[in-house]
């Protein structure tokens, strides 16, 4: 099936990759890998590529990130790597993700396997989702040896990778391969299985040595005026269903779209792909306070959305919707076959034992009051997103492992 | 990260991988020495150290760099000659080196101005626990005469101080050798009949690199003027690979062991050194554009090609390739291969047009409204021109076909190559 939603920009050619690795400037103490908050150490797998050591580059990347092709995809790198690129200093930052796709995707064509199970240490963890922190920490683990189940409510597992990013940016297939790596390390992924309803904390708790939650925010908000209204859908059901249909769903020809992060973007443009006429984004954010990274709102307008900054949604009148400017005073009506809401996400805590506050659990760190039970992801403090998740799955892992071994080597 | 092992032995003494810094600015003090051997480097050749008598004095400024298009250090040009610290310093340092980095190989690079020289010399190092020396015959930017390439042409003066070496020393010794001579077999057959016993090439070849265009003085320009001096980096590997081979396949040379030299940058330069008969390799000047770091992609890369090619010691790939590299006369002239276009790819540049025309053999037509190009088999040659300028690789080999009147198997004419089709 291929179509405008499922079809990726290609990547680079052996060729173009090493000009674009040419552009890099080898700097001494490397800004880039200093920003890279899963420490991927792209001047390390930069390097290689320039010296044409394409496997030693994989080798690089694979050891510092388990979903490394993934964040090749969809980090946002002008936030982090890019960001530092003293290569700005001359024109323009290196297309550090893209070089890091074109060495996964040869890891990946190459079949290499360079992840290795450490050797069994007896201890057994749980794992509470299978997002992006939930496999980082999965993949830790297993590397130090532990033996470990991933617990997932879903049919698929992946988190927001699997149901949230669109095909065209994240290929399922990418997203399956990566996983697949993780359970071929030795994870067992228990699918369908809701913490709560089919099986209990308390279970999980009496079955392993430590439990991980790293449920996400997988639930979307809701604005009261929306509630109960015909035609509205929000952003997690829309990315779902439409990805999970591979693009062969029908839409009306008049959309408007509330919101303006990623997600509204990604929401956006993908209306756009399916061939919707008239997509409306509606933002709260002026242009200079935009949340969306840069390069997803520059897809966002090269796919030909109607972006209108400033406005907040006020009411929701049979297919109308009022919004009105937050700071003149403007009003806007537009009457729609459907809205999309795009207003952010929130924490499902049902059945974990758990609070949070504002998404987040209310400390700093990993470890619950329950010892046991440890936090990683989205509802750990930090940033909300894929390379932060690998970040704190690599930190929830290595705490876990300092507590549980006392940082002792396993040999 | 894969690990295999990249030890190998030359001259009798086992290096833990074949990577050395060659004798030159990159090696000249116990400091620059330690990093590099913390960074992975199996062995250094010191820079060269001198008799007493015998006083460096550098010009500033000393290097000049030859550019194409947007690339830099495609090759390099230096002036510096040996090294300038006094000699009981260096003697300390690969003392001190020896000391610190027992399994680390520790080679001293000499150069005399006589025979006294060279057996006193050879003594020294020896004294203060070098490995192997390594005698330089071939720097061409020394002050003296007396000294060098100059010195590394002369079949006779390369015989009478390897035999001054081997009298000061019973060190495993190898003569390093200039390309700056037709025919560098007499020069280093004349070193192992004087007990060499390895050869060390390429030195760097003489060079005049970039002129400044108002002044009409070359680069570097040392107060108002400038010398020929010598060239090395990545545009003189072909000039290394063609002597290295030319060596090996010399009568009476066919195992010559061999330390390899000239435009080493990735593991790939590394390996091609080895198929054509070197056991250790010596770098420079990509130390010098982008420091002693690139061992470790060089180290790595070749592991992941031994375990590519299901090799375990890598003494198994060392001249490998010798063999097939032949007199042009006895190559196979009985067919030719035509070029294969990938439309897929092609983006219609005309690049190949323009190159079979103005380079070669007016063979590719091109479609003005389509902007794309196509083969006439009645005038192509089978050069593969067109192959090598297109940009995105969408021309590689295609059919192959016997010449008119010979005999053969077009099933079995070998010509594919991932390097040559990208």
């Amino acid at each position: 099936m291929s179509n405008n939603y499922t079809k990726e920009d290609s990547g680079y050619t052996m060729t173009t990759v090493a000009e674009e690795a040419a552009r890099c400037l080898l700097c001494h103490d490397a800004p880039c890998t200093k920003a890279c908050p899963a420490g991927t150490d792209p001047a390390r797998f930069i390097r290689s590529v320039r010296f044409r050591n394409i496997k030693g580059a994989a080798e690089t990347i694979r050891e510092n990130n388990a979903l490394g092709a993934i964040c090749a995809r969809v980090c946002p790198t002008e936030k982090y790597c890019e960001l530092a690129c003293s290569r700005s200093g001359i024109d323009v930052p290196i297309d550090i993700g893209g070089i890091q796709r074109y060495v996964t995707d040869f890891e990946q064509q190459a079949g290499m396997k360079i992840l290795e199970k450490g050797k069994a240490n007896g201890l057994k963890i749980a794992i509470v989702g299978s997002g992006p922190a939930g496999l980082q920490s999965a993949t830790t683990l297993l590397e130090k040896g532990y033996a470990v189940d991933i617990y997932e409510k879903n049919t698929k597992p992946g988190g927001y990778l699997t149901y949230g990013i669109p095909e065209y940016r994240l290929p399922q297939n990418i997203v399956d391969y990566e996983i697949k790596r993780i359970t071929d390390l030795g994870a067992t992924l228990h699918l369908n299985t809701a913490i709560g309803n089919d099986i209990t904390m308390d279970q999980l708790k009496a079955d392993y040595d430590a439990v991980i939650l790293a449920v996400g925010a997988s639930e979307a908000k809701m604005l009261p005026m929306f509630d109960n209204q015909a035609n509205v859908e929000t952003a997690v059901d829309f990315l779902a269903r439409v990805k999970d249909a591979q693009g062969e769903v029908s839409e009306p020809d008049n959309v408007v779209v509330v919101g303006g992060g990623d997600v509204a973007m990604d929401v956006s443009t993908t209306l756009k792909r399916l061939g919707v006429k008239h997509v409306t984004d509606m933002v709260y954010e002026e242009f200079a306070e935009f949340r969306a990274s840069k390069k997803e709102l520059a897809g966002t307008q090269k796919a030909g959305v109607t972006i209108v900054d400033g406005y907040v949604p006020e009411s929701m009148t049979g297919n109308e919707v009022t919004f009105k400017h937050r700071k003149i005073d403007a009003e806007m009506k537009i009457k729609a076959d459907k809205v999309i809401l795009a207003i952010g996400q929130q924490v499902n805590t049902d059945g974990l034992g758990i609070t949070t506050k504002r998404g987040e659990v209310p400390f700093i760190g990993y470890q619950t009051q329950d010892p046991k039970v440890y936090v990683t992801g989205d509802i750990a403090h930090g940033d909300k997103t894929v390379v932060w998740a690998v970040r704190k799955g690599k930190e929830v892992a290595e705490e876990i492992d300092k507590t549980l071994m006392g940082g002792r080597q396993n040999d | 990260m894969i690990n295999k092992d990249l030890g190998i032995d030359f001259l009798g003494v086992h290096f833990e991988n074949p990577f050395c810094l060659s004798s030159s600015p990159v090696d000249n003090c116990y400091e620059m020495c330690a990093k590099a051997f913390d960074e992975g480097w199996g062995g250094v050749v010191f820079k060269t150290i001198g008799p007493a008598h015998f006083k460096i004095d550098e010009v500033s400024p000393r290097f000049d760099e030859l550019t194409k298009e947007g690339t830099p250090f495609v090759g390099f040009k230096n002036m510096e000659q040996i090294a300038e610290h006094p000699l009981q310093e260096n003697l300390d340092d690969l003392t001190k080196l020896k000391k610190n980095y027992p399994n680390k190989i520790v080679i001293a690079s000499i150069m005399g101005t006589n025979e006294d020289d060279w057996v006193e010399l050879a003594r020294l190092v020896t004294e203060a626990g070098a490995d192997m020396i390594e005698m330089n015959l071939s720097c061409p930017q020394m002050t003296s005469h007396a000294m060098g390439s100059d010195v590394g042409t002369n079949p006779k003066l390369v015989k009478k101080y390897c035999e001054a070496v081997k009298r000061g020393s019973d060190l495993p010794m190898m003569a390093k050798m200039t390309p700056n001579i037709t025919d560098m077999v007499p020069a280093a057959k004349a070193a192992m009949d004087g007990g060499a016993d390895g050869i060390a090439t390429i030195n760097t070849v003489k060079s005049v690199a970039n002129l400044d265009l108002d002044k009409k003085v070359a680069l570097p320009i040392v107060n108002g003027k400038s010398s020929i001096s010598g060239f090395s980096g990545k545009a003189v590997k072909p000039i290394a690979l063609r002597f290295i081979q030319q060596l090996r396949v010399a009568a009476g040379m066919e195992q010559l062991p061999i330390s390899g030299i000239g435009g080493i940058e990735t593991w790939e330069d590394a390996v091609e050194f080895i198929l054509l008969g070197s056991t250790t390799l010596q770098v420079t000047t990509a130390v010098m554009q982008y420091g002693y770091r690139i061992v470790e992609d060089m180290k790595n890369g070749l592991m992941h090609y031994m375990e590519e090619q299901g090799v375990d010691h890598l003494s198994d790939l060392v001249g490998i390739a010798n063999k097939n590299i032949l007199p042009a006369e006895d190559l196979d002239r009985d067919y030719k291969v035509y070029p294969k276009i990938d439309w897929d790819k092609c983006i219609g540049c005309g690049r190949c047009f323009i190159s079979c025309f103005d380079g070669a053999h007016q063979a590719i037509t091109w479609d003005e409204k389509t902007r794309r190009p196509s083969v006439d088999y009645s005038k192509c040659v089978g050069c593969q021109l067109c192959n090598l300028v297109c940009p995105v690789g969408a021309i590689s080999t295609g059919k192959i076909e016997m010449k008119p009147g010979r005999q053969g198997n077009v099933e079995d004419i070998d010509i594919e190559s991932v390097r040559l089709t990208h």
